[in-house]
């Protein structure tokens, strides 16, 4: 019967057809062992696609890990997490501040508010410094020249804010007659000098200083409107620190084009271009100008002092000469599009990048792979491999195997997994703490919450280190405040909350809360009863928020969990601060700018400091780092502030996650030793523990390499 | 006829229009935003997120947003909020990379399903029908993605090949028929495990169906006359049988552009699935909405095909 003939043999057909090709395929060892390609190829994985590979358009991980490959910053962080030159050879930090003549303030030295005069005597009290208190003689030492500015007339245009009777802002005119100001050139940064030198011109020298009467507007405007505006025109006082970068002769982009100062400038105005819609706007938006000086040496001013834009030119340059305006014109035509419309955002650059690192742009194909070959160019000399692929792999478990397999170089291991790994022989295991931490942040302006007791003993009734041994398989560390825990700024002295549970509920008899019949806390017959949120898809903040509960049920706090889908979460809760605790997470940069997410004036709605912490001292220090840029100076500033921070609790400081990789073995470091010869070592973890800090001179060696410095 | 396929053509574009209305306000009122704006990055201020949004016109009220989405995906020039790539030409290349998953898929489900259910009617309660019924819904219980790791595990370990991506990776410039087969071989696990759960319902159903047949007069009439058992069964009765089976074809096509998000992540296979998937994660409206916009055209279109090829099939309905 051919009908049924027919009905076994096409599926029959169809099956041997499809498993024949099985005889075709290359297993992993001929993929692995049998090629001699492969030992010169980086392969490794990455979870999600890349969006755009343009560090000035993309901030996701994916980008970011291709983008520090193809592209190179003029700085970045050595393996002590200082600043080190890369595409600059040296930089220089100093100071030009400035004030107006104040003719209204008495000087302690003589009555005469002369502008000569005042300059001389600054310059004889910096003659004579020694006659003035340390602090004061240190500001004056710092001072290498005083420049007296003519008196200047300008015309400012500024506009009127919007009203509900006048939805369309008019602009005013506004005349300014500015008095004579002074600049002085600070060898480095000051953020104390105003305050040193009103000792000697005066207490109120800068306070007294009326801004308002130097300016006039054209059309009729309220006086306080005016008033303010003249204060931003004529600020009594102003810091300017001056950034001047070296940069290093004879790098060139991958298409041979030789690198300069006009790519910096230019990297620069497309992140301030509104049209890139760059999400790396705010980190230069201090700038207050950026000067090209000669083809090596390029000036970059401030508007106030700010110290972590340092660490912002560690951003990725780009080649001016495929992007600029007349690059974008003549690809939008050749697209046939509207050259107006075009911008960055839809260059052709962003899919084939063009940059000076150590490896040059090959291929991308969507969620499969990124391939990139060595530069041979590179100013550093190539890098040992000659190829760096990235493959999308969205599957951990795939990645896993292809990792086994040997079709992937690395694998970041899962906590779970981390016992099985670490000691295994086939691989070499790396491991470190992250960047991020998880915490309970308390709304404080929520009674009880805005008891520092209460806060506190919350906290001792949680065993963090359960957590870590259970939640985390061991994978974390205790943290005490805001700072990132393998840099300076963090202030190990501060021991962790003890985990006490008895003097949690002394700590709560103190604020008022006493066990009633049922067994639960109470205060004035108002049980304490709150309810602990956070978001859902994250289960070690789950698991914290079982445990959290179960905890403080246990010394009779009446708690309630909820989870939320992430953005119900943040935009419901969080951003409308509704909410009476929550379990969330920071990832924290390295600079120690604590500003958005601690300081007062950023408590309101849809700002980042969501569990209102406000704290005067805290306020102060937080300027005052975000002010200095001496490292010191900052580490003792920070150190006070972790200090503050862990004593009040806004947040019961949980753990920070420990990561660990594994790599091939067979991968080491690949280097010329002194005495010229080439020199096989084991790859070793820096002080913070990047492992990745040598890649350039990672190689893999066919066997286990037999020339050794130290014991395998 | 004729009037038929007018009436039907306008309503189904009525349904359609509705469908993008309705999609396209659910997504909307979804809470979330674009990845691109991300409210929980201290880098991100306030006037950042409002020039991200004027961008993409989230300022703007839904309806004068929905005219704006409509008029780009007509004129083609809707872009991807990710990556700014067009749309129409990411879901095409993503559309070409499931194709043969959904090919070789479907091969393998329609043409298993029948021997299998086939025989397990005629033969029904013996030994081979009963365990035909066992390890159908055996597999349709087994959740896809447990069995595709046992699968790639078991693979791995015991063939040392590589199964995940579409092509080996790093086969570089190896001769054509090595690369053809190569492809052949990645395409073989996931497709099998896409056809898994449907081997077994439409075996099920293939079985239901014979039986069902196998009980009518001309049937037993059939085999009264003392025609052989394999004409009966394989003429007389699977023809008839097969009828119900003509309208499922039509309703296998929108899973042309649907793909399959778990089997597709779990092999790294960059098919439609995927995209849309991360797609919904990152809110990236434009490819979710013209996503479900062709998805909702082919399920209409499948529709209509199938009442069209009962028309021609089924002698019995005329119109």
């Amino acid at each position: 019967m051919t009908t049924k003939r027919f009905l076994i043999l096409v599926p029959a057909i169809i099956i041997l057809f499809l498993l024949q090709s099985y005889l075709w395929v290359p297993t992993y060892e001929e993929q692995t062992k049998g090629n001699p390609n492969r030992l010169n190829e980086y392969v490794t994985a990455s979870l999600g696609d890349a969006t755009l590979l343009n560090p000035v358009l993309s901030a996701n991980s994916a980008s970011s890990q291709i983008e520090s490959m193809v592209f190179e910053g003029l700085i970045d962080y050595d393996e002590e997490l200082r600043f080190r030159g890369r595409l600059a050879t040296s930089w220089k930090v100093f100071e030009e501040a400035y004030f107006y003549v104040n003719d209204q303030a008495k000087i302690s030295y003589g009555e005469a508010p002369d502008v000569r005069a005042l300059v001389r005597l600054l310059e004889n009290a910096k003659k004579n410094s020694t006659a003035f208190p340390p602090k004061v003689a240190g500001s004056l030492n710092r001072i290498e020249s005083i420049i007296l500015l003519p008196p200047e007339d300008s015309t400012v245009v500024k506009e009127l804010k919007a009203t509900d009777s006048e939805p369309k802002p008019d602009a005013v005119k506004i005349h300014v007659g500015a008095p004579a100001r002074i600049k002085l050139v600070l060898s480095e940064v000051d953020q104390d000098l105003f305050n040193n030198l009103s000792v000697i011109l005066g207490n109120d020298y800068f306070s007294t200083f009326d801004p308002a009467k130097f300016v006039t507007a054209e059309s009729p405007i309220a006086e306080t409107t005016l008033s303010t505006w003249a204060k931003e025109i004529l600020p009594a006082t102003e810091h300017n620190p001056v950034l001047i970068f070296n940069l290093r002769p004879n790098v060139k982009f991958h298409d041979g084009y030789p690198f300069d100062a006009d790519d910096v400038l230019f990297t620069y105005e497309a992140i301030m271009n509104p049209k890139n819609l760059s999400p790396r706007v705010s980190d230069y938006e201090p700038v207050k100008s950026v000067e090209v000086l000669d083809p090596l040496k390029i000036r970059i001013v401030y508007k106030r002092l700010y110290s972590p834009a340092i660490s912002t030119w560690g951003m990725g340059i780009l080649p001016e000469h495929l992007l600029n305006a007349k690059a974008l014109k003549k690809e939008a035509q050749a697209l046939g599009k509207d050259p107006e419309a075009f911008s960055m955002r839809q260059s052709r650059f962003n899919r084939q990048p063009v940059g000076c690192g150590p490896f040059t742009f090959q291929e991308w194909k969507s969620d499969q792979f990124i391939s990139l070959n060595a530069f041979e160019d590179y100013w550093e000399g190539p890098p040992n491999y000659k190829r760096y692929v990235m493959r999308i792999i969205p599957d951990l478990l795939t990645q896993e195997m292809e990792f086994y397999a040997g079709t992937l170089d690395s694998y970041n291991v899962q906590p779970h997994q981390v016992e099985r790994l670490k000691d295994d022989p086939r691989f070499q295991s790396f491991s470190g703490t992250s960047f991020g931490y998880t915490f309970i942040g308390y709304n404080m302006l929520r009674p009880p919450f805005d008891d520092v007791r209460v806060r506190k003993a919350l906290g001792m009734a949680i065993d963090v280190n359960k957590i870590i041994d259970y939640v985390l398989y061991g994978q974390g560390e205790n943290i005490t405040g805001p700072f990132v825990k393998q840099t300076d700024y963090y202030n190990h002295r501060i021991p962790p909350l003890p985990y006490d549970p008895q003097g949690a509920l002394k700590l709560l008899a103190e604020a008022g809360f006493k066990r009633n019949k049922e067994g639960w806390l109470e205060r004035d017959g108002k049980p304490l009863q709150f309810t602990l949120i956070t978001n859902s898809g994250n289960d070690i903040r789950k698991a914290v928020l079982t445990i959290a509960q179960n905890a403080w049920r246990q010394i009779g706090i009446d708690v309630r969990t909820d989870l939320l889908e992430w953005s119900v979460f943040i935009r419901e809760r969080v951003d409308k601060k509704d909410f009476d605790a929550l379990v969330l997470g920071w990832q924290m940069p390295i600079t120690p700018d604590l500003y958005q997410v601690w300081h007062s004036s950023q408590t309101h709605p849809y700002q980042l400091n969501f569990v209102s912490f406000k704290n005067e001292r805290a306020d102060q220090l937080i300027i005052k780092i975000r002010r200095e840029y001496n490292h010191a100076k900052q580490v003792a500033y920070c150190h006070e502030l972790h200090k503050i921070i862990a004593h009040e609790q806004p947040y019961t400081f949980l753990f920070v996650g420990k990561w660990m990789a594994v790599l091939d073995k067979r991968v080491v470091i690949k280097d010329i030793g002194e005495d010229g010869n080439m020199l096989y070592k084991k790859i070793k973890p820096t002080k913070t523990g990047s492992y990745t800090f040598h890649f350039n001179k990672w190689i893999k060696v066919p066997d286990m390499p037999q020339m050794t410095t130290e014991g395998w | 006829m004729f009037s038929f396929i007018g009436r039907s053509i306008v309503q189904k574009t009525i349904t359609l229009f509705f469908v993008s209305v309705v999609s396209f306000l659910i997504i909307h009122l979804a809470p979330g935003e674009p990845s691109q704006i991300d409210p929980m990055n201290p880098k991100f201020t306030p006037e950042m997120v409002e020039r991200f949004r004027t961008q993409f016109h989230l300022d703007k009220p839904l309806y004068v947003q929905y005219v704006y989405f409509y008029r780009d995906l007509f004129t083609g020039k809707i872009v991807s909020w990710k990556d700014n790539q067009s749309v129409l030409a990411k879901i095409w290349e993503r559309f070409l990379n499931s194709l043969p998953l959904f090919i070789v898929g479907t091969l393998l489900t329609w043409t298993l399903s029948f021997p299998v259910g086939i025989r397990s009617a005629i033969y029904r309660g013996g030994v081979y029908d009963r365990s035909a019924t066992f390890f159908s819904y055996l597999l349709i219980s087994i959740p896809g993605f447990f069995f595709a790791y046992i699968l790639i595990i078991l693979v791995v370990t015991a063939f040392h090949v590589p199964v995940i991506g579409m092509e080996t990776y790093g086969m570089g410039n190896a001769p054509w028929p090595n690369l053809f087969m190569d492809r052949i071989w990645h395409l073989l696990i996931p497709s099998a495990l896409g056809a898994t759960a449907g081997i077994a319902v439409l075996s099920r159903y293939v079985r239901s169906q014979m039986l069902e047949v196998e009980g009518q007069d001309y049937v037993r009439t059939a085999k009264a006359k003392g025609l052989p058992p394999d004409q009966v069964h394989y003429k007389h009765a699977l023809r008839n049988a097969l009828l119900p089976f003509v309208t499922m074809f039509g309703l296998i096509l929108p899973g042309l552009i649907g793909g399959s998000v778990i089997i597709e992540s779990i092999f790294s296979w960059p098919g439609m699935g995927r995209m849309a998937y991360e797609a919904i994660l990152a809110r990236d409206y434009p490819i979710i909405l013209t996503v479900n916009f062709l998805s909702a055209v082919l399920v209409l279109a499948g529709t209509f095909l199938s009442d069209l090829l009962y028309l021609v099939v089924d002698p019995r309905i005329r119109l």
